[in-house]
């Protein structure tokens, strides 16, 4: 063997070892991160399901024939129906039934079903019987067109008790309380993935990257021996963490333009490149962000960003050099990496009241769910989620001002034993 | 004459350990004044103290009759501080750097020029002011420090070891700058130092500390008459019961 390696190699060993954050950061993180991440989806997916289940399925009935008869009851024995007669799918949304009925879609049986279902039957098998869905879309998430399937569960399961393919399923979507014939509400939630995936990464890597480089701005004096120098020059301690912050603050901005301009970039080639077929034109369809969307999206973004490299600089004073205030970042990443890995398959209105409260109240969720809720339209939940970040920085930066003040910014440290005695060494 | 600084029964305690235990003494204005005594006697945290960084357990210190716990804001203007341990911003100039410093004490672009041309003639550095500190020695490293300590002629310097880890030649360098520059521009000066002959070369008076105590005090020539030693480490040793 090499000579030398062995002792070099158990020496790495034992440092790396014996240094509690890098242990914490590479064993304790991801042990927990993905339990809990992996709670999280099983519990949404098991809710979603459920929710589906146990939902109100508004039938239109516009036939009034036998077959839509037994066609109703056959529905009614996998899930709960309300059943109208003889509206239009317009009249359906101007009446507020779904709302009233506690639903997300409704199924129209237009007139000629049973007389198409009869002529099936009769042995003309070219003629089909049609029933129209109608989903209401809410937002993006794997989940959230779940409902939606177990429609077409329930028309595949009476089509094999009756004869095969005789009903058949036209869907159409509602958008923003619009009637979009013809668009399929799972075509167009695979369309938004692409986007409800590309926000949480990008918010994932800028937050992370905009993090590490904050965190060396007081650790880098520290470990330079520059800050004891700085810090008895005639200068308010105030100044100093607004200097630090300004010039981060600049970095958040320039970041934040970045992303809005690919953002753009990137809907633009999605929408582009639809296949004409799918007859999906997301800018018609109301789908594509406002300029004063992407305002909202851009400040909230920006806010963010603000404030978590705010909490960095204040957690790396806690640290004596560059490598321990990056590992103290590092505890942050859970806390990203959660909300913004579960929002990606999940949509946040559909989650339990408890998960959905802890996803609004940690502060790097708000692009996430801002870039859903410009999509949609609803601009409160941008607004309030922007008012929330603002706070909670100030907060920080209360904190981080009165650490500035004191002695705490020298002598603060994260000691896991021995508090006083290193402390008094570094002292002296 | 009147006083500088006037340390008063400091006390700092950290946790369980007391680093200083009733240091008392006082610096004459103009005085080159020097704190002695080994590792961990409690050199740094008085010298901490005085400069504002650190806040007492107990006790009282003025800095020209500024208190430096009510009136720290005030007290950092006349004063300047250089830690044992210093460092410049790798990335920045020396040139750079003290045009950094000189800005938060001196208001007008012209002072702030002036300024600079000082430090650069304390330091020596010459030309080499113009490349990134992080090329420096280590030695003129601290000719960097000391000149940015120095350079706005502060009514009292504060110096933490000014020439320790320098070699023979730097550690000479460092020292003249102290003592000419001093006595040119009546600058009082607090140093501390392990290093006993250096400050026996550099100061007017001593107080020698141990464990967190002043345990005597004076001029070192008239100390090393009354413990009749050759020099101030004997006088020390005398003192602590070594010798």
């Amino acid at each position: 063997m090499l000579k030398g390696f062995q002792t070099i190699f158990v020496k790495e060993l034992k440092e790396l070892i014996r240094d509690p954050k890098i242990l914490l950061g590479m064993l304790v993180i991801p042990l927990v991160l993905f339990p809990i991440l992996g709670m999280v989806l099983g519990y949404a997916a098991e809710t979603a399901q459920e929710q589906a289940e146990k939902a109100t399925l508004l039938v239109v009935n516009n036939d009034g024939g036998n077959w839509s008869e037994v066609f109703i009851a056959f529905m009614n024995a996998s899930m709960k129906t309300i059943v109208v007669s003889n509206l239009t799918p317009q009249q359906v949304l101007e009446q507020d039934l779904l709302k009233q009925n506690n639903s997300t879609q409704f199924i129209e049986i237009p007139a000629g079903f049973s007389a198409n279902m009869t002529e099936h039957a009769s042995g003309n098998q070219k003629i089909k019987a049609t029933v129209n869905v109608y989903g209401v879309f809410q937002g993006s998430g794997v989940f959230s067109d779940i409902g939606a399937s177990v429609t077409n569960v329930i028309v595949s399961k009476f089509n094999r008790y009756i004869a095969p393919d005789v009903v058949q399923i036209t869907q159409s979507t509602i958008i923003k309380g619009e009637i979009q014939t013809g668009v399929d509400p799972a075509t167009l939630s695979s369309l938004m993935m692409m986007q409800t995936i590309a926000i949480p990464v990008t918010v994932m890597i800028m937050l992370t990257y905009s993090m590490q480089i904050a965190a060396t701005s007081v650790a880098m004096e520290k470990e330079e021996k520059t800050l004891e120098t700085l810090l008895t020059v005639p200068v308010d301690r105030f100044a100093i963490l607004m200097g630090k912050l300004a010039s981060t603050i600049i970095v958040a901005g320039i970041a934040s333009a970045a992303m809005m301009i690919g953002y753009n970039y990137m809907l633009g080639s999605i929408t582009t490149q639809i296949p004409s077929e799918l007859s999906v034109d997301l800018v018609k369809l109301g789908l594509m962000p406002t300029t004063f969307g992407y305002l909202l999206l851009g400040i909230s973004l920006f806010m963010t960003l603000l404030s978590g490299l705010a909490l960095a600089v204040i957690m790396s004073a806690f640290a004596s050099d560059v490598r321990g205030a990056t590992a103290l970042v590092g505890y942050i990443y859970p806390i990203i990496f959660i909300p913004a890995m579960a929002l990606m398959y999940l949509d946040i209105n559909t989650l339990p009241m408890a998960i959905k409260a802890l996803f609004f109240a940690i502060p790097y969720s708000q692009p996430i769910i801002a870039s859903k809720a410009v999509v949609m339209g609803d601009y409160t939940t941008v607004i309030f989620g922007i008012i929330y970040v603002a706070i909670f920085t100030v907060v920080v930066m209360y904190a981080a001002s009165r650490l500035f003040a004191t002695e705490k910014i020298l002598t603060a440290k994260l000691l896991f034993k021995g508090k006083m005695g290193k402390t008094v060494a570094e002292t002296e | 004459m009147s006083l500088a600084v006037e340390v008063k029964s400091l006390v700092k305690q950290f946790g369980n350990i007391r680093a200083l235990d009733g240091i008392t003494f006082n610096i004459k204005e103009g005085e080159i004044f020097g704190l002695i005594g080994p590792n961990g006697a409690g050199k740094t945290t008085t010298l901490r103290i005085i400069c504002t960084l650190i806040l007492p357990t107990s006790g009282a210190v003025k800095v020209f009759g500024l208190d430096v716990v009510n009136q720290a804001s005030e007290v950092r203007k006349v004063i300047s501080y250089l830690p044992e341990e210093a460092g410049a911003y790798p990335n920045l100039s020396g040139w750079e750097y003290l045009e950094f410093m000189a800005r938060f004490s001196k208001g007008s672009a012209s002072e702030v020029k002036r300024t600079i041309e000082e430090a650069a003639a304390i330091s020596g550095l010459g030309e080499r002011l113009k490349d990134k500190t992080k090329t420096y020695s280590k030695g003129m490293k601290r000719r960097l420090l000391v000149a940015r300590a120095l350079m706005t002629r502060p009514k009292l310097a504060i110096l933490d070891e000014p020439a320790s880890g320098l070699d023979v030649l730097h550690a000479y360098h460092v020292r003249e700058i102290i003592k000419r520059y001093v006595k040119e521009h009546g600058v009082t000066v607090l140093l501390s130092s392990h290093n006993m002959l250096e400050v026996e070369y550099l100061c007017d008076r001593v107080a020698l500390v141990n464990k967190g105590k002043v345990v005597v005090e004076g001029e070192p020539q008239k100390l090393k008459a009354k413990f009749n030693s050759a020099n101030l480490e004997e006088v020390f040793a005398k003192v602590v019961g070594y010798a």
